[in-house]
Formats: C-alpha cells, sequence, structure tokens
C-alpha cells in the first residue's frame, strides 16, 4: 500500500473509533435501545436536564432511557425506526457540525457534559428548519421520559391525584388487552360498590405509585 | 345500565379467534367510534342482526398510561405520530373500541344553524338544517348524559378563561360534554379512570350487545365485497393489539354496509375495494380539518392545573370570524414540550407548569383543503394537504385574542408558541406583536384532531359520495356514517354532529333493510 493510501486508512481507523466505536453494554433491562442508542440516549437526557437546579434529578437519575426503551417498544415499527434514525443524527451529526474545543470531532455520546448541551443549543437555534425540528423530536422524547418519573412530576406538584375506579357494565364484558374473557375479575355485584363520585381535592392523596417514599 | 352479558349479543376479543370464520347478519358496522357505535344501537334497537367491526381492542381502566407519549402510542394510529403532507401537521385518530371517544375530551356542541346553511349551499342539501337534526341531538344528549360541565369540576384553570372572557365582553360558557360525575381528573386523553366519561365503549356499545349486537373487537376490515349496485358484506384479518400481526382472516355477510372506519380509513376502504362508490371523484377528495393552536399562560398563583374538567369551559363568540376558544388541559410533558429553554433554564421553566393553564383555538378553514390515498397497501393514509394563508390569518387572530383572553384573567406572562415571536410575553403591550405582525402558517405550532370531508354528502350524485342519508348514490345497501360525510367544518368540536347524522342515518336504514 502507498504512504497515501496508509495515511487515508489510518485517518478512516480514526473517523471510526471516534464516531462508530468504544460503546459500552448495553442495559440488559432494556427491550428495544441498542447500545448505541442507550449511550445517546442518556448522554443527551442528562444534556437536556443537567443534574442539581430547581428540580434536582438529572435526566438519567429520571431514568429517561428507560422510559425512551418503553416507547419504542409501544410504537409501531415504521414509527419506531423514525425515532431510531434521529437518534443515529444526533449521535452522529458531530462529523458535520462538531462541539466546541479541540476534541468536539467526536461522536455526541462521547463529548462532555458541557459540549453536549452545546451542540444541543446548536440544534435548538440552528438556521436550518430540518434540524430545529430533529432537536424538538429529541426533547419531546426526553421530555416526555422525564415527566414520566414520579419524583420529578412531585416536584412540580403536577403527580396525578389518586382515584378510586368505580366498576361500570362495561368492565363485566372487557378483558385486559391481550387475556382471555376468563381473565374478567368483576361480578354484577361489583356494580353496587360504592365508590367516591365527588371532585377531586387536589391536595388529596396521590395516585399510588406517585406517592413520595416513606422518610 | 344492567348487566350487558344477560342480553342476546356478544363480545369478542382478541383471544377469542383461533381460526377463519364466517358471520351472517342484517347489517355490518365498520368502525366503533362516536358514529359507528350510535349506528350499530340504534340498529339492533330496531331489531336488526348487527355486526360491529373494531380493528383496535377495549381498553380496560388496567390498560391506560398516565404518561402521554405512552399512551398515545397504545391508542392512537402510528403511535400519535401522524401528520399531513404538504403543510406538516400531526393529526391524531385514534385505534380502541370507542375509537376517539376513548381518547378525546367529550366536548358535544351542536353545529350552529348559520354553518347548516352554508352546507346546503356547498352541497345542494335540503333537509339537513340545525332544525332537522334537533331531535337526534335531543335522543343522543339523553343518553349520554350531555350536560354543561358543573363549576364544582372546572378547577381553577377553566374558571380563569371564563373570568378573561368576561373582563373583555366576550361570551363563554361551560362545556356540554358527555360525562357523569366527573371527578375533575383532566386525564380525558388517557382515558378516564373515574369511568365518568361516556366513551361508546362504555354508552352506546354495550347498549347495542344487550340488543343483541356482536361486537367483534382486533379484526380489521380490508375489503368491502360488492356485487353490481350491491354490497354483500365485508372481509378483513383478525390484527393483534398494537404490533397489528395479522391473524386469521374473516367474512361478514350482509344486506346493508355501514361504513364508520373514520374520515382517512373509509376512503381508503372504498378505494382499495374497486374504487367502489366514487363515480363522482370524491372519495378521498376535499380532506378539511380544523387546525388548532394554542397558548400556555402563567399566574402569579399556582393554579393547581392537575384538578379540573380537562376541556371545561369554552367561547363561542368568534364562531363567525371562523374559530372556537376553549380551555385545554393534556399529560405534563406534553404540555413541557413547548416551554423554551434547555438544562438549568428548561427547569426553571418546568416550575412554571404549576402556575400555567392552556387555552387553544380551531378553525374553520374551507379555503384549505387535500385529499388522502393509501400509503402503499398498508390501509394507512398519505394525506396532502395546504394550509391557505388566508385561513392561517384566522388562526393567527385567535392567537392575538387568547392573548387578550389572558392578560385579562391577570396571567404574568404566556407563552404563544409562535417562532416568529418573543418565546415569552410579560403584558398586554408586549403581546401587541401578535396583532401588528400576525404570524404565518409557518410560524404556528399547529395540530389537529378534527377532520373532515373525504366522502362527502351532496345533494347531486356528480359532487359526492352520499345522499343526506348517507346512502352511497352509486349503490343500493352502503351507508358512509362517520365525519368524512362532512362537506364542510361544522364550525365547532364534530363528534356530536357526526353522531346526530349517524343517528338519523340508521334510522333511515332500518326502515330499508
Ligand atoms: C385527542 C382527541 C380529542 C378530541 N376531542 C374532541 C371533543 O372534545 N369533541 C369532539 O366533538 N371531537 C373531539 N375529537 C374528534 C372526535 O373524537 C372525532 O371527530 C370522532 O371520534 C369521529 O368519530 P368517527 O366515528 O367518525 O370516527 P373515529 O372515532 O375515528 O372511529 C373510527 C373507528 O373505526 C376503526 N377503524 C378504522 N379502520 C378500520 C378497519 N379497517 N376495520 C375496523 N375498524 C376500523 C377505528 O379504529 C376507530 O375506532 C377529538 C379527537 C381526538 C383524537
Ligand atoms: S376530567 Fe377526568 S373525571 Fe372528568 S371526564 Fe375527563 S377524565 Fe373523566
Amino acid at each position: 500500500m502507498t504512504l497515501p493510501g496508509l495515511i487515508a486508512l489510518a485517518l478512516l481507523a480514526w473517523a471510526v473509533l471516534r464516531f462508530a466505536a468504544g460503546y459500552g453494554p448495553r442495559d440488559p433491562a432494556l427491550r428495544q435501545l441498542s447500545a448505541r442508542e442507550y449511550a445517546l440516549v442518556c448522554a443527551a437526557a442528562d444534556a437536556a436536564f443537567p443534574p442539581g437546579g430547581v428540580i434536582p434529578l438529572s435526566g438519567t437519575q429520571a431514568r429517561i432511557p428507560a422510559h425512551a426503551d418503553r416507547y419504542l417498544a409501544a410504537l409501531p415499527p415504521r414509527n419506531r425506526l423514525l425515532i431510531r434514525l434521529l437518534f443515529v443524527l444526533i449521535e452522529h451529526a458531530t462529523l458535520i457540525f462538531p462541539a466546541p474545543g479541540w476534541d468536539g470531532w467526536r461522536r455526541f455520546s462521547a463529548l462532555s457534559l458541557v459540549q453536549r448541551m452545546a451542540v444541543l443549543e446548536g440544534w435548538a437555534h440552528s438556521r436550518f428548519l430540518p434540524r430545529r425540528l430533529a432537536f424538538q423530536g429529541l426533547r419531546a422524547v426526553l421530555t416526555m421520559g422525564y415527566f414520566a418519573c414520579p419524583a420529578v412530576l412531585r416536584a412540580m406538584g403536577l403527580a396525578p391525584l389518586a382515584i378510586e375506579t368505580p366498576v361500570v357494565a362495561a368492565d363485566l364484558l372487557y378483558p385486559p388487552i391481550g387475556q382471555p374473557k376468563s381473565s374478567i375479575r368483576f361480578g354484577v355485584a361489583d356494580l353496587d360498590r360504592a365508590v367516591p363520585r365527588t371532585p377531586l381535592d387536589p391536595r388529596g392523596p396521590l395516585q399510588p405509585g406517585f406517592e413520595a417514599p416513606p422518610a | 345500565m344492567s348487566d350487558p352479558r344477560t342480553g342476546s349479543g356478544e363480545v369478542r376479543v382478541f383471544a377469542d379467534y383461533q381460526r377463519d370464520f364466517t358471520e351472517v347478519a342484517d347489517v355490518v358496522v365498520v368502525g366503533s367510534g362516536p358514529c359507528g357505535a350510535v349506528a350499530a344501537y340504534e340498529l339492533a334497537a330496531a331489531g336488526k342482526r348487527v355486526v360491529l367491526l373494531e380493528e383496535g381492542p377495549p381498553f380496560t381502566p388496567a390498560d391506560f398510561e398516565l404518561e402521554g407519549s405512552l399512551s398515545m402510542a397504545r391508542t392512537m394510529r402510528e403511535g400519535g405520530l401522524r401528520f399531513t403532507m404538504g403543510t406538516v401537521m400531526p393529526t391524531m385518530q385514534a385505534i380502541a373500541l370507542g375509537g376517539g371517544s376513548l381518547v378525546n375530551s367529550a366536548i358535544c356542541n351542536r353545529c350552529p344553524d348559520f354553518r347548516f346553511q352554508e352546507w346546503a349551499n356547498e352541497a345542494d342539501l335540503a333537509r339537513t338544517s340545525r332544525k332537522d337534526l334537533e331531535p337526534h341531538y335531543d335522543a343522543i344528549a339523553a343518553f349520554l348524559g350531555i350536560a354543561p360541565t358543573p363549576d364544582a369540576v372546572q378547577g381553577p384553570r377553566n374558571l380563569l378563561f371564563r373570568d378573561g372572557c368576561k373582563q373583555l365582553g366576550y361570551g363563554s360558557e361551560p362545556c356540554p360534554r358527555n360525562v357523569r360525575e366527573c371527578r375533575g381528573s383532566g386525564e380525558c386523553f388517557t382515558g378516564c379512570r373515574a369511568r365518568a366519561k361516556q366513551s361508546m365503549d362504555i354508552s352506546y356499545v354495550p347498549a347495542a350487545i344487550q340488543l343483541g349486537a356482536r361486537v367483534l373487537t382486533s379484526v380489521r376490515a380490508e375489503e368491502l365485497l360488492s356485487n353490481g349496485r350491491r354490497v354483500t358484506g365485508v372481509a378483513g384479518r383478525v390484527v393483534a393489539p398494537f404490533s397489528g400481526a395479522p391473524g386469521p382472516r374473516f367474512r361478514v355477510e350482509a344486506k346493508a354496509v355501514v361504513l364508520a372506519a373514520g374520515v382517512l380509513a373509509s376512503p381508503l376502504l372504498l378505494q382499495r375495494s374497486g374504487n367502489l362508490a366514487n363515480s363522482s371523484g370524491q372519495v378521498g377528495e376535499q380532506l378539511q380539518f380544523h387546525p388548532g393552536t394554542s397558548v400556555l399562560g402563567v399566574f402569579p398563583d399556582p393554579v393547581d392545573p392537575i384538578f379540573g374538567a380537562t376541556q371545561g369551559y369554552q367561547c363561542l363568540h368568534f364562531l363567525r370570524d371562523g374559530f372556537k376558544l376553549e380551555t385545554l388541559w393534556a399529560p405534563p410533558g406534553v404540555l413541557a414540550v413547548r416551554m423554551p429553554g434547555m438544562g438549568h433554564q428548561f427547569k426553571q421553566e418546568l416550575l412554571d407548569l404549576r402556575f400555567a393553564t392552556v387555552f387553544d383555538a380551531i378553525a374553520s378553514c374551507h379555503r384549505s383543503r387535500g385529499r388522502v390515498r393509501e400509503r402503499g397497501k398498508s390501509l394507512q393514509p398519505s394525506m396532502r394537504w395546504s394550509f391557505h394563508p388566508d385561513d392561517a390569518a384566522i388562526l393567527a387572530h385567535a392567537v392575538w385574542v387568547m392573548a387578550e383572553i389572558f392578560f385579562a384573567a391577570g396571567a404574568r406572562k404566556i407563552v404563544p408558541g409562535v417562532a416568529s415571536h418573543a418565546d415569552e410575553m410579560h403584558s398586554i403591550a408586549e403581546a401587541e406583536s401578535l396583532r401588528s405582525r400576525p404570524p404565518r402558517a409557518r410560524d404556528m405550532v399547529c395540530a389537529s384532531t378534527h377532520v373532515f370531508g373525504t366522502a362527502r354528502m351532496h345533494g347531486d350524485p356528480r359532487h359526492g359520495v352520499v345522499d343526506e342519508d348517507l346512502k352511497a348514490h352509486d349503490l343500493d345497501n352502503l351507508y358512509v356514517v362517520d365525519t368524512s360525510v362532512f362537506p364542510l367544518s361544522p364550525a365547532v368540536n364534530p363528534m356530536f354532529t357526526g353522531m346526530a347524522l349517524a343517528r338519523r342515518s340508521a334510522l333511515a336504514l332500518a326502515e330499508r333493510v
């Protein structure tokens, strides 16, 4: 191989290492996110929601990656693919729009927190509409994930109130989705069960699963 | 309602289908949304053997997701990520027993007479006035308990809208809704845990079952079968909930077919069934929306927005100007997406949500039309639609009026969500730019859940798909019974008018079959 060929090969190997390699293992509890996607979502989650501040939880502490995984699993295949393409775009667009600093020419998930925040600011305020839209799409996925965290909702005073669900006639007909009708657990007697039907009290108890853990 | 299992009808769910099957009925109804459910009930009440087909599953409270994106991914077609091309605008349609009624905010408005007159002029209609439909509106209102939202469940967020409108002399009123004993959880979009909303799956559908209807869920109609001027039934497949994975095949043979699959599915079924009922060339054309946009306002004191009916108050003052205003609440994560900023600044903004409420506007946009075609062989729509600049100006006017109402109600700032203007405005003087420099279509974040027009009703068979009984002009026993038959926007929320037309159509069909 000629010298220029060798240099080109070395550069290519270096670029591949910087942009497509070095991912840690994927979280085995996740069903959808690959190791690369997991790294990107974690990196973007903490850039959008850094630790500390008025709501102390960071994006990863609020378990945004777990939510993104559930969201991908719930989407139909075609739409899941669109979200995946969005992740690939953000992860590797630093090839074209590098982060500030001498070491800014790396994949998004390998950047420092400060660099990642700067990159996302660049997307947010780009003069190129598709770039802004891509940022909004990513931020929407992350924000929904942040709001799926009960502690975040509590910190904002927006956790859902407890509601005791009454049994109505239709509940005698339908099983939970995916189950046979034999799994319907209600009978006629349940229709008469007294359940509060008055307006909720905004200071009332929170929905189970959203309450603060005991001190 | 007493135990619906005591009647002669039944419901089948995905687990019930093991092999291919055939059913025989007097009438097969495709789609269990508000229009299909009313039609199925009325036909069953008239003693007809009814089979109601629904592609989505029944949702029980255990299946509801409180978080917005997961809820949409489960209850909405294309995971809630459907949008138009041309002018890019998200639009949402449900896939569930009960159709849109499972996830809508239950607003039930009657279409105003002036709009029915415009319908009559546009589409040569002779007996579709407010007076003609009044008995049908009344019957449905009695069945579903439609009533104005009581003050006790309005919560501060809805009442601030009332106060702002009052200050400015704009009439406002509690939204009439198909709800009984609302608890004010503001969760209509993710399914009513309080079982207060009378969505079709817990109202008309079980009542139809009690009267003998057979309701087959998780089945997708793929073709209307026909022979000359008559349809003979429907063929399709069982589909798994959420994944849509195909299962056994089925066929329903019937004396009449009621197509109520919704504005974006009914025309596709006609197109793929040999371009049925389309001698006018209007199937899939005239696609219209109520584009909607919203403004968020932040008040000095906490509003505690988690309490209050989802959409409790409305203003009909501007209907003749082309728009309607409402209050709005949605899962907080969905609302947060519009807040400006990143990082710590974004977190700071999010704390404002507890002090916030949202108003939205929907606009009648008669100049903005499009078309729908099938995307490949997927039964998914490919929509092309353009927002006409004059229609965008209507919505821009609405944004200014919402700003006015917020400041009249005492807001300390608003987040108008308009790309060409400041992220936040702190006074009516600052907001003045919304009036002096109205936003253009591309500046506003729009979405739409109200769709019409793709199988329009018209007195002249050369220009429309169905007649005033919603019978296809070209066929003797096919009815299209959903909001696709509206020739124009109904000026207000469409569900109630769709149901009233469906009831009239079903009563006419019951006489004939
Ligand atoms: C979030 C949201 C909020 C809204 N709020 C309001 C409101 O407050 N007030 C109001 O008036 N309107 C509201 N709307 C609009 C309203 O819900 C619709 O206008 C209404 O549901 C239309 O009824 P429909 O019967 O025509 O169609 P749909 O409700 O769309 O029902 C059609 C049904 O057919 C099924 N289907 C489709 N294709 C097939 C097939 N091939 N085989 C079998 N089944 C099929 C679908 O799964 C669906 O269940 C809202 C809509 C949404 C999405
Ligand atoms: S506001 Fe809450 S309780 Fe009232 S109808 Fe909607 S979801 Fe049900």
